[in-house]
């Protein structure tokens, strides 16, 4: 059984070894701490597994329309008018199993075999991969920490081929926590248009933003824009509810029709249930949303100040998401317990040896000088960790 | 749309959504519309299976990332029910893979073995997807015609050895949709032959393997010498335990096959909820009598359909499994226009059976998952609608 060349194209994730062995030492008995996660440490809040539940009991266990429920496109509407200003019809959107297969569905649907897909690094890898399994060719564009790790319109121009066909564009961004401003996005929004390129546009983190800061859909600066934007958004970052697998695109029409005619083939509805759930999470009470933005809010300026006084780690200061991106590559060339670092990856791999700390290096995401440190977890986790992370790299 | 990118242009519209246009139609007139259109389970899911998953809904660790292979505790209760159910052994671990509902899997496995311009074995009529799945991938789609005097099974020894040659998928389905055949004794062991001759790998589509009456006992293809050599099986709680909307299914066999679809598919979505998972546990784990009492219902609905539609003149040989009849079609009509006829003058929605592919051209596809008064009413209306047909 000879494999596809796509299936063989496919990258062994390079998160999987760290994890693989921050797991063996967790089973050995060592008390890890895992910077390495990428959902929220909250429970999904009670009003939404309350609203799950009576959807079962109410006997919602039956298909759904592929795209969604109308109720849940209209509360996708509703919510998209509200906070990001823009106006969409239920059946310009399509819910799907989580972000992630919302944006599988829009890159099968735009990108053909051949294409190029500019993609700005450091990137979440998952979009690579998907890239790839479209046939096409990931264009990534190193972006620097002196922009706050954001992509400039010349970058773009300089990226754009005969085969360009979509930027992909994340806002806050994973891994850097970067968060684009107003004009900044216009600016971007004018020379997609003038390349007649579209753009996929991943808000996953929207809610996840602080300083005041404001976040800004590239559909929202102007209407020949939308025209070329994919929206992607879900509840799985805002509602603590990565389990329940629920995500959506809002797209011209045709585009919508199109990933709703690949879904119909491929998956059909999303689980009813957590339909039921994340009509509940857009339409509820928000006020969970707003303790856990600020439990982040915390935490995130505590490990700053922490990181600040690492000496060799320099760190910019994330707009948004629940990560912190610092630059180790001061590290490189020195030895620390016996082993010479070169890398980001090296840099993780002793903090989980010799610290027992688990953080992602940054090569998972396009750019090895740096490594990720995600602060959704407790407090005490991050005061501890932050500890042994000190004691290693200044020890 | 010209912005739209070929091999989602390519898809045929997926059939029940045509389907689903025309019945919305119908209702925006005022007709009150009768289904027999859609295989989706019309009872609920059982009771243990929900009140496990409400339970669940409300376990902190569920409300994280789910594993994209699913739980070990998911695939060791589909281990344990391929061990009970048919006496086959395969590891949970290496064997045994979760899917967003069958379709999923069905959907995707050409993505792991199929490259532009190879072929892929297709029954004609069968699932749509076989087809889709193909066409995403840039597969050729060779048809294995599933004729009545074959008793639906494909003649294997009619496929030309260049093409058997150039085929990497043979997707085959029994208990089969839409025609309602089973397998034959010594017909899955001449798959397991060919597939090794030609180096295949088959995809055998078991959604309806629990949907059985009167005694018969679908097999598993997992069940012949060597098939785990040469193929996987798909499979969901969708059917058996009315879970269409949950989407929770399986595919189980070659460990290669599984290995790479969990990579392949890792990239496409993070897996099925975990609660989602602990439901299916419920179902698959707990007492089997909900199953025995839904195929009592589908049993029952197929006799009443039987003798109504033997009144009017349809000749029909009582089937073993699933809840589809295939029918032909009546003298002077095609399967389009007999569907569109029933639609405009009974209100009552049938499946073409072109829907499924050319060899479905002259058929129709009922499907009994509709209440038993309901079914009355429908098949009333044909006979008043149709009087007595002819062929
Ligand atoms: C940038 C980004 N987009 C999308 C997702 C996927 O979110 P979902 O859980 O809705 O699939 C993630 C999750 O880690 C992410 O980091
Ligand atoms: C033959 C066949 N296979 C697979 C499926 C997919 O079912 P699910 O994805 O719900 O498991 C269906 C559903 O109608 C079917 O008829």
């Amino acid at each position: 059984m000879r494999l596809s060349s796509r299936a063989m194209g496919i990258s062994p994730s390079p998160t999987l070894a760290v994890d693989a062995r921050a797991k063996e030492l967790a089973s050995a008995g060592e008390r890890i701490i895992n910077f390495g996660v990428g959902e929220p440490d909250f429970d999904t809040p009670e009003n939404i597994k309350e609203a799950a539940a009576q959807a079962m009991s109410r006997g919602m266990t039956k298909y759904t329309p592929v795209p969604g429920i109308l109720e849940l496109r209209k509360a996708i509407c509703e919510k998209l008018f509200k906070d990001n200003g823009l106006e969409y019809q239920p059946g310009e959107i399509v819910v799907s199993c989580g972000a992630k297969h919302s944006l599988y569905n829009a890159i099968q649907v735009l990108v053909e075999e051949g294409d190029e897909v500019i993609v700005p690094a450091p990137y979440w890898v998952t979009y690579v991969e998907q890239i790839k399994l479209a046939g096409a060719k990931p264009v990534v564009i190193q972006t620097r920490p002196e922009n706050g790790f954001k992509i400039l319109p010349e970058d773009i121009v300089q990226a754009l081929s005969p085969d360009t066909r979509l930027l992909i564009l994340n806002t806050p961004s994973n891994p850097t926590g970067s968060v684009y401003t107003v004009a900044e996005i216009k600016a971007l929004a004018e020379v997609l248009i003038t390349a007649g390129i579209w753009v996929l546009s991943d808000e996953i983190y929207e809610k996840l933003i602080y300083d005041g800061a404001r976040h800004t859909s590239i559909a929202a600066v102007s209407p020949e824009i939308k025209e070329r934007t994919i929206v992607v958004n879900g509840v799985s970052k805002a509602y603590a509810m990565t389990g329940w697998r629920i995500g959506y695109a809002a797209a011209p029409a045709g585009v919508a029709k199109a990933m709703t005619g690949l879904q119909s083939h491929c998956t059909s509805n999303p689980d009813s249930i957590a339909q039921a759930a994340a009509l509940e999470a857009l339409r509820g009470p928000q006020q969970s949303l707003s303790t856990m933005v600020a439990a982040f809010a915390e935490r995130r300026e505590y490990i700053l100040q922490r990181l600040d006084q690492v000496p060799g780690i320099k760190c910019g200061r994330p707009g948004g998401a629940f990560y912190v991106f610092p630059d180790v590559s001061a590290y490189f060339g020195r030895r620390l317990n016996h082993t010479t670092v070169a890398s980001g990856t090296d840099l993780a791999a002793l903090l989980l040896e010799e610290a027992k700390v688990a953080v992602v290096p940054g090569a998972a995401f396009g750019d090895d000088r740096f490594v990720r440190i995600s602060y959704a977890t407790s407090f005490e986790n991050i005061k501890e960790g932050l500890n042994r992370i000190a004691t290693v790299l200044c020890g | 749309m010209t912005d739209i990118a070929r091999r989602v242009q390519n898809l045929p519209p997926y059939l029940f959504a045509r389907i689903e246009q025309l019945i919305e139609q119908k209702k925006s007139e005022g007709v009150d519309v009768i289904s027999l259109g859609i295989g989706d389970p019309d009872e609920p899911t059982p009771e243990h299976i929900c009140r496990e998953a409400a339970r669940q809904i409300n376990v902190r660790e569920n409300h994280q990332y789910p594993s994209s292979a699913g739980m070990l505790a998911y695939r060791s209760a589909v281990a344990d029910w391929y061990a009970r159910r048919f006496g086959v052994w395969v590891d949970p671990k290496n064997e045994v893979v979760s899917l967003i509902g069958s379709k999923e899997g069905i959907a995707h496995i050409s993505w792991c073995f199929v490259d532009p311009g190879d072929t892929v074995l297709v029954p004609d009529p069968g699932y749509p997807v076989y087809a889709g799945g193909t066409i995403l991938a840039g597969g050729n789609i060779h048809c294995l015609p599933l004729l009545p005097e074959n008793d639906y099974l494909p003649r294997l020894e009619d496929i030309p050895s260049d093409t058997a040659r150039k085929a990497k998928i043979l997707f085959l389905n029994y208990p089969n949709n839409p025609t309602a055949a089973v397998t034959r004794e010594g017909f899955f062991d001449e798959v397991v032959r060919f597939a090794r001759e030609y180096d295949i790998l088959v995809c055998h589509d078991a959604a309806y393997i629990d949907v059985s009456f009167e005694g018969y006992r679908p097999p598993s293809f997992l069940e012949i010498q060597g098939a785990k050599e040469v193929g996987i099986e798909f499979g969901s709680v969708s059917k058996p335990y009315n879970m269409t909307g949950w989407r929770c299914g399986w595919a189980v066999g070659n460990k290669h096959a599984i290995e790479v679809l969990g990579r392949l598919k890792s990239n496409i979505d993070s897996g099925v909820f975990q609660a989602v998972q602990y439901a299916a546990i419920a179902g698959l784990n707990g007492s089997q009598q909900c199953v025995s009492r839904i195929n009592g219902v589908y049993r029952k609905r197929r006799d009443m359909a039987l003798a109504a539609l033997g009144e009017i003149g349809w000749d029909i040989t009582p089937t073993k499994a699933t809840f589809y009849l295939w029918l032909k079609v009546p003298k002077g009509f095609t399967s389009e226009s007999f569907a569109e006829h029933l639609i405009d003058r009974a209100g009552v929605v049938v499946t073409p059976g072109t829907g499924y592919g050319n060899y479905g051209a002259g058929y129709f596809r009922i499907s009994l998952t509709l209440s038993d008064a309901l079914l009355q009413e429908a098949l009333k209306r044909l006979k008043s609608t149709l009087g007595r047909v002819s062929f």
